[in-house]
């Protein structure tokens, strides 16, 4: 991508105006980028909770063992996550190339690891008669209609970012991405992640005994 | 205007600091979450700490405090006033219980 | 790492050159190419909608090859009249009004104007334009699936939209079509959206501040930035339709309905929720179908009143206010839906706050109209229409905004007047204006001036003896999205219909003088000159067409504000944009 985009760069000040911003157009585009898929998720999060509260009938049966110890998991899975991402961009910044390859492979295992658990969690709650359309506590359906919905949106954006991220990680140690990607990737990475901190309360904690 | 390298942020010991402080605040939410408080207190205690949380994330992992101000003040404002607006479909959403088929 | 001047190198090859091309305006083309199908099909749709309006026993020829369920007999049947209606919409809204003036000439001419090379991510505008074509095509097909093309509407409310085959003839294949092409034209109009922001705000030439940009380019920035966030509601709206239909989800759909005599096995939903999600979408959509005919018109008018507009930053002040306003009112389609009522309240206030800064500019034009000496060519009286028209469907918006009065006219011919003039005359207007002015620069040759007034005048007043009887049919009950109109009360108004369906053909037909002219110009067409409408912008400090890098590897610098007509210049009685004269104040 960056070979071919124009990107407001240093290099032709005195050219060009200057960006408002100030940081890469790559950079800026993945913020808009953020904003918008954070308006995608509060729609969905917004019919959940309108749903929710239309349903005298709402289950909630999820308790500590297993979904919300897993949850606590795949918590403390994405955070760390987000955590070697920053490491990955500080070294990238600082040039060391084999130290940043290594943070964001780090990174797309944690992912990985995170989308794993999440389906281990979803086969187990499939087992239990869970559906889109079915609930097998006899409440309102809609509980699986937005678990599922819900959780699967950010599982492809989590699966998304790991695939991202893998190729940027080689992309990166071949030399066809610099630091300014790898930072990009790092705002959607820890957007993933934002997302999650209202998944998790929302669709896990609310939804206990 | 050197725009090819982002503003410098501080180092990993401080996001790893602010990492621990972000499992502090899921281990509260977990432990609210089990002293069984009404569904809507609870609702607004968890919303109130999502957003905390996700602000410190907003804040310090995806760096925009070390950005110009101009951007935080055009994306947040932006975003907060579309879910802002959203808000409108509550009322329809009360209503939704009283407009049930008995036998449901 | 990568600097302007070692953007992508120029293609060779046909498919590099006109197929996969990079080039933003190869793009804008392939985008108002598609729109211009787009616009030839809803059209086509439309004359076989008010045929059966006027006439509803009317055999027309052929349309039992096309649907042989829909059209027994070659005469429509009431529900093959829905599905047409909702590909007409469909197609018109998405694939026209949203793709032309916003994707299309917002792609061509947003980098030059700003003085860019391209836009900021040549690669990913490339995927923009693949994409939306890929959404057209998924639509295309619903109707050659069986059952044929979708009946709800371009609105697809639910649970009609939502409950699967038991609706109605097209409501299986059809309908899921419907929202897997709606759910990939999001994705495409996002991607869309971020050019347009990265590059406004990143790529602009220097001395090209945001003060200077031309009006166009100010209205493709508002409505990328209304865009980027509209289609992220639209989006999971059609996903979770989608699941609705297929995956056995409940979310708009209610227990208890039986149809089809048949008892569906969903539960618990609201078709509300459908209304508000999608309408959350779909009003800011009406501003961005419009914003950007606004832009163009503003920017063209001055060439033509060889002076400036009144209020420029007032007027920029506008686009942004009404983009801002456009979140805040959604509801008003929803008035009778069994919304909240209060609720109402809240949405019709802003709806009749909106009506003010759209007010503003139009008297911005009318004053800048006034008392100036105006060049008549099409392009400006395209622009002096769109005033008209504009006016006219803009004041039958006061009184939709009322829950009052629309109580009685929801869903009645009022409202279909009221769009039609807003959305479906005057975006259309300002696409005409656009092309008239910019093909000359696009390809290089003079579109015919006789032919485009004849052109104009046919549709100017064509539209007028279309629409505005539609109000009084409003006024008088009549219900819009019916097939036939057999009710006591109706029956008078159908010679009324009868009127409206000649005037519809005889305008659609003055059409095909346009796609004449268009297509003898661009190969007979006498050659333009770089600047022929001594015009200040940057578009005409090029070559026309342009070469591969906008400026012929020239960085231009820009020294003026946008509009210094009617100013002694060295050129002429106007000032171009990268003149370094200086201009006294006035």
């Amino acid at each position: 991508m960056s070979q071919v985009d124009i990107t407001a760069e240093s290099g032709h000040a005195g050219l060009m105006e200057d960006s408002p911003y100030g940081i890469p157009s790559g950079k800026l585009a993945m913020w808009c980028f953020v904003i918008s898929d954070a308006v995608t998720f509060s729609a969905v999060l917004f019919a959940y909770g309108y749903l929710r509260i239309g349903s005298p009938d709402w289950s909630t049966p999820f308790q500590f063992s297993p979904t919300i110890l897993n949850g606590i998991g795949m918590t403390f899975i994405l955070l760390s996550s987000s955590l070697t991402m920053l490491a990955a961009v500080e070294a990238v910044k600082a040039g060391r190339k084999s130290a940043g390859f290594g943070w964001l492979c780090a990174t797309a295992l944690l992912g990985a690891l995170f989308a794993a658990l999440h389906l281990v969690e979803w086969g187990r709650m499939i087992d239990e008669g869970w559906r889109l359309f079915q609930n097998p506590l006899g409440g309102s359906v809609h509980f699986g209609a937005a678990f599922f919905s819900i959780t699967g949106l950010h599982l492809l954006h989590v699966v998304g970012g790991v695939c991202a991220l893998a190729v940027i990680a080689v992309g990166y140690r071949r030399g066809g991405y610099n630091s300014i990607d790898v930072e990009v990737a790092g705002i959607y990475w820890h957007f993933v992640d934002l997302v999650w901190m209202f998944v998790f309360p929302l669709v896990y904690l609310m939804n206990v005994q | 205007m050197t725009t090819g390298e982002s503003a410098q942020g501080p180092g990993m010991k401080f996001f790893v600091a602010v990492w621990v402080g972000l499992m502090c605040i899921v281990g509260i939410e977990v432990i609210i979450t089990f002293r069984h408080l009404p569904p809507r207190e609870l609702l607004v205690w968890l919303l109130a700490l999502a957003f905390l949380e996700a602000g410190i994330a907003v804040w310090y992992f995806m760096h925009l405090k070390y950005e110009r101000a101009a951007l935080a003040w055009s994306l947040l404002p932006a975003l907060a006033f579309v879910v802002f607006m959203m808000d409108h479909i509550w009322p329809d959403a009360f209503r939704l219980l009283s407009m049930r088929l008995l036998s449901n | 790492m990568s600097e302007a001047a070692h953007q992508h190198a120029e293609p060779t090859g046909f498919i590099r050159k006109y197929i996969f091309s990079v080039d933003h305006k190869v793009i804008g083309l392939q985008y108002i190419g598609l729109g211009i199908v787009a616009v030839v099909l809803g059209m086509i749709l439309s004359w076989l909608m008010r045929l059966h309006l006027g006439w509803s026993t009317l055999a027309i020829p052929g349309l039992e090859k096309l649907s042989p369920a829909g059209a027994p007999g070659n005469v429509m049947t009431p529900e093959y009249y829905l599905s047409l209606m909702t590909m007409h919409g469909t197609l018109m809204v998405f694939f026209v009004l949203t793709n032309v003036p916003f994707a299309g000439f917002g792609n061509y001419f947003l980098p030059i104007q700003v003085g860019a090379p391209d836009m900021a991510f040549p690669r990913m505008n490339m995927m923009s334009f693949w994409v939306t074509f890929t959404a057209f095509l998924v639509l295309i097909a619903a109707f050659f699936v069986p059952g044929g093309p979708p009946l709800s509407g371009w609105t697809a409310y639910a649970p009609l939209s939502a409950v699967g085959q038991d609706a109605g003839p097209g409501e299986g294949w059809g309908q899921t079509l419907w929202a897997l092409s709606i759910a990939i034209f999001c994705v495409a109009q996002l991607l869309g959206a971020l050019n347009f922001i990265a590059t406004t705000l990143d790529l602009r030439t220097k001395g090209m501040s945001l003060a200077r940009m031309p009006f166009s380019t100010w209205a493709w920035f508002i409505t990328s930035v209304i865009g980027l966030l509209a289609f992220a509601v639209l989006l999971p709206a059609c996903v979770l339709l989608i699941l609705d239909r297929t995956a056995g989800t409940s979310f708009f759909i209610p227990g208890g309905l039986v149809i089809s005599d048949r008892l569906q096995a969903h539960t618990g939903g609201s078709p509300l929720l459908w209304q508000h999600l999608f309408w959350f979408f779909g009003h800011p959509e009406v501003y961005i179908a419009i914003l950007p005919a606004i832009g163009i018109v503003s920017h063209i008018l001055p060439a033509f009143l060889r002076r400036p507009l009144l209020g420029p930053r007032v007027l920029i002040s506008c686009l942004a206010a009404i983009g801002f306003l456009s979140y805040m009112v959604w509801g008003h389609h929803m008035f009778v839906s069994g919304m909240n009522p209060f609720s109402a309240i809240l949405f019709s206030v802003p709806t009749l706050v909106i009506t003010i800064p759209a007010t503003i500019a139009t008297l911005l034009w009318i004053g800048s109209v006034y008392g100036a000496r105006i060049r008549f060519t099409c392009a400006s009286l395209f622009c002096l229409g769109f005033i008209s028209v504009f006016i006219s469907g803009g004041i039958s918006g006061f009184f939709l905004a009322q829950p009052s009065i629309d109580t009685y006219l929801h869903a009645t011919y009022f409202v279909v007047a009221h769009f039609h003039f807003v959305m479906g005359v005057a975006a259309i207007f300002g696409m005409f204006a656009g092309i008239y002015f910019w093909l000359p620069k696009m390809v290089g040759r003079m579109m015919n001036e006789t032919l485009g007034k004849i052109h104009f005048w046919f549709t100017f007043v064509g539209v007028y003896c279309i629409f505005m009887p539609m109000h009084y049919l409003g006024l008088a009950g009549n219900v819009r999205r019916y097939a036939a109109f057999t009710d006591d009360y109706l029956a008078p108004l159908i010679p009324v219909h009868q009127f409206i369906t000649i005037a519809a053909l005889i305008t659609g037909a003055a059409q095909f003088i346009f796609l004449f002219n268009l297509v003898w110009s661009r190969f007979r067409g006498p050659k333009a000159t770089e600047n022929p409408w001594q015009a200040t912008s940057l578009e005409w400090s090029t070559t026309s067409p342009p070469p591969f890098d906008n400026f012929g590897g020239r960085q231009l610098v820009v020294h003026q504000e946008p509009y210094l007509y009617g100013v002694e210049g060295s050129a002429g009685d106007y000032v171009m944009q990268t003149s370094p004269e200086t201009v006294e104040a006035r």
